[in-house]
């Protein structure tokens, strides 16, 4: 079982985390809400899965490429 | 007598240089997953449209009587052909002969290529692999003495490699490994490709491992690394989709400056009005939205060709075309930033519209732009500087300018949405939105006194906030002629089309006021 890290496209804090570990995931699902340029921009992943983990709190401020969850793919 | 011993030499002398590094060079290339220069040039090319120079260029060995046993050919690999019945030039290394280094190649060869597509004003395309012919270490020994880079005979290829931007569209691919003049060459190009099994670099990994960087090829100048620092403007997984992205480019150029950008048949209704459009955009200010299906809609369906996707994201850069005319399509991304410019959009921006100016193509901007970055990394990257520079870059156009102003413009990089001192067709969408600063954290520093005078400062601020909301509808600016046209979205791709052909009539050919640099 491949599992994909989805990463910060954009630098901003963590505004909404929309799942929780162990939540079977649809592709292009919003996981979570960063807020970057005071706009609300979700994380998706493209594939489908269950999240593994949440590497992120929310209010926490993150980087371009952070990582943000870990999902296992199906 | 005639001369037939010659024509049979001839024959064979080809045959030795169709046989590239010899079957084992050739397996090779196979085993690692890459084409041949001459497998990559014919599949790229129109069929049996290629008409090589210089194939008989290379190092002969001949026997006791004189006579040649043997060639092994140059590493490079040059001649015309057509690319959808239009006439190119194409350039190769032969990775075969020597991994397309420097003591295989004939520096000249290159060099005409570069020449032929300049004074024959045609497109060229180079296909890369290897060191692209440049100096190497072992040309010390070979040679007895040290190349100047730049020195005595040597310079005119370098001027050629960047003055051909300003003449005609040059295509760059990179397929395989491509370090020093090779990655020059690609990256000293209008459109550049490579694979995702390539890498590009300046020096290659066991030059960097002296920095104490322990890389791979991969780690070093893959195609994540190279179309993210926007070295590289397209990755793709097969060479095949290399060839299919140079022959989509150059079908929306002329040849070189001194023709048009040729207009096609459209089969789209250019009255298509697509009811996703009216709600495409969310009411909610802070919620973000997909402009790539918004593009889709207004141009001719399938006509979107996207460059440097990975690079200065807030802006979406391509080619498409309007009921059959090419224009240069740029679009806000408000999912990267909310369509802010930063300083590397800011460069992409300058590329494209250099790229627009050069070739004679109109340009439409779909704009939803918050203004530039802030905060230090911002500033850290002079993205101001940068934000002028595409400013200076739109106002440096003489093409044709439509702009459609889907959402927000805000601030100086607000203003840089067409150019300035000259007429542009422009039209808001119901949604747009504008000011000198968006009300989010402006009020706070606009009515610091007042707010701070007030009993209760939150609920002054939220009056504030409230009485300016007001006043900000785009109808209001409307009335005052600040903004020409607002417009049902819908009739989006109807107007385009229009702009499309109003502009066809004012495209000039000739050499821009500038000339392009890379």
């Amino acid at each position: 079982m491949k599992s994909v890290t989805v990463s910060a496209e954009v630098a901003g804090t963590v505004w909404k985390i929309e799942v929780a570990v162990g939540d079977t995931v649809a592709p292009e699902q919003d996981l979570l809400i960063l807020e970057s340029m005071k706009m609300e921009i979700p994380a998706t992943c493209a594939h489908g899965g269950v999240v593994r983990e949440i590497c992120v709190a929310q209010g926490e401020a993150v980087a371009e490429g952070q990582a943000l969850l870990i999902i296992d793919g199906a | 007598m005639s001369w037939k011993p010659e024509l049979e030499e001839l024959a064979r002398r080809t045959a030795m240089a169709e046989a590239m590094g010899g079957a084992d060079k050739v397996k090779r290339q196979h085993d690692a997953g890459r084409l041949t220069v001459r497998e990559r040039i014919h599949r790229l090319l129109d069929e049996r449209s290629f008409h090589e120079v210089g194939a008989l260029s290379g190092i002969g060995e001949y026997d006791a009587h004189g006579a040649v046993t043997q060639v092994t050919p140059a590493n490079c690999v040059f001649g015309r052909g057509r690319i959808d019945g239009r006439p190119v030039v194409v350039v190769g290394d032969d990775f075969t002969v020597r991994g397309g280094s420097a003591d295989a190649s004939i520096a000249n060869k290159p060099l005409m290529a570069e020449d032929m597509a300049a004074e024959f004003r045609l497109p060229i395309v180079r296909i890369i692999e290897g060191s692209g012919g440049g100096g190497s270490v072992k040309t010390i020994e070979t040679k007895g003495a040290s190349n100047l880079p730049g020195g005595i005979g040597t310079t005119r290829g370098f001027w050629r490699m960047t003055a051909n931007l300003a003449e005609v569209p040059v295509v760059g691919l990179g397929l395989g490994s491509v370090a020093g003049l090779g990655a020059a060459r690609l990256a000293a190009t209008h459109f550049s490709v490579m694979t995702k099994a390539s890498a590009m670099f300046v020096a290659g990994p066991p030059v960097v491992a002296r920095l104490g960087q322990a890389l791979d090829k991969q780690e070093l100048g893959g195609a994540d690394i190279q179309t993210r620092s926007g070295a590289i403007d397209n990755a793709v997984n097969t060479e095949d989709e290399a060839f299919e992205c140079a022959r989509r480019f150059l079908s929306y150029l002329p040849a070189s400056v001194h023709g048009l950008p040729p207009v096609t048949a459209c089969e789209d209704d250019p009255q298509r009005a697509d009811e996703m459009l009216m709600s495409v955009v969310p009411r909610e200010r802070r919620k973000v939205y997909k402009m790539r299906p918004i593009i889709e809609s207004v141009v001719d369906r399938g006509s979107f060709f996207e460059m440097g996707r990975n690079f200065g994201r807030s802006i979406i850069a391509g080619l498409a075309r309007l009921q059959g005319h090419p224009v240069l399509l740029l679009a806000s991304d408000p999912f990267h930033y909310g369509g802010a410019w930063g300083a590397e959009t800011c460069q992409k921006v300058v590329r494209y519209v250099d790229l627009a100016e050069t070739f004679h193509l109109p340009v439409v901007y779909l704009m939803d732009c918050p203004g530039f970055m802030i905060g230090l990394e911002a500033e850290r990257s002079a993205t101001i500087r940068h934000g002028v520079r595409a400013m200076a870059a739109l106002n440096q156009t003489t093409l044709p300018w439509c702009t459609v102003i889907v959402r927000n413009a805000f601030g100086v990089a607000g203003a840089a949405h067409q150019p300035a001192g000259r007429l542009s067709l422009r039209y808001a969408w119901l949604s747009a939105s504008w000011g000198s600063l968006p009300l989010e954290g402006g009020i706070e520093a606009a009515y610091r006194a007042e707010i701070e005078a007030a009993p209760d400062p939150k609920a002054r601020l939220a009056e504030i906030e409230e009485r300016l909301n007001a006043l900000r509808s785009p109808f209001r600016s409307a009335e005052r002629f600040w903004v020409e046209e607002i417009i049902d979205p819908r009739r989006t791709r109807a107007l385009l089309c229009e702009f499309a052909r109003l502009a066809e009539p004012l495209r000039t050919p000739g050499h821009a006021r500038f000339a392009m640099r890379p």
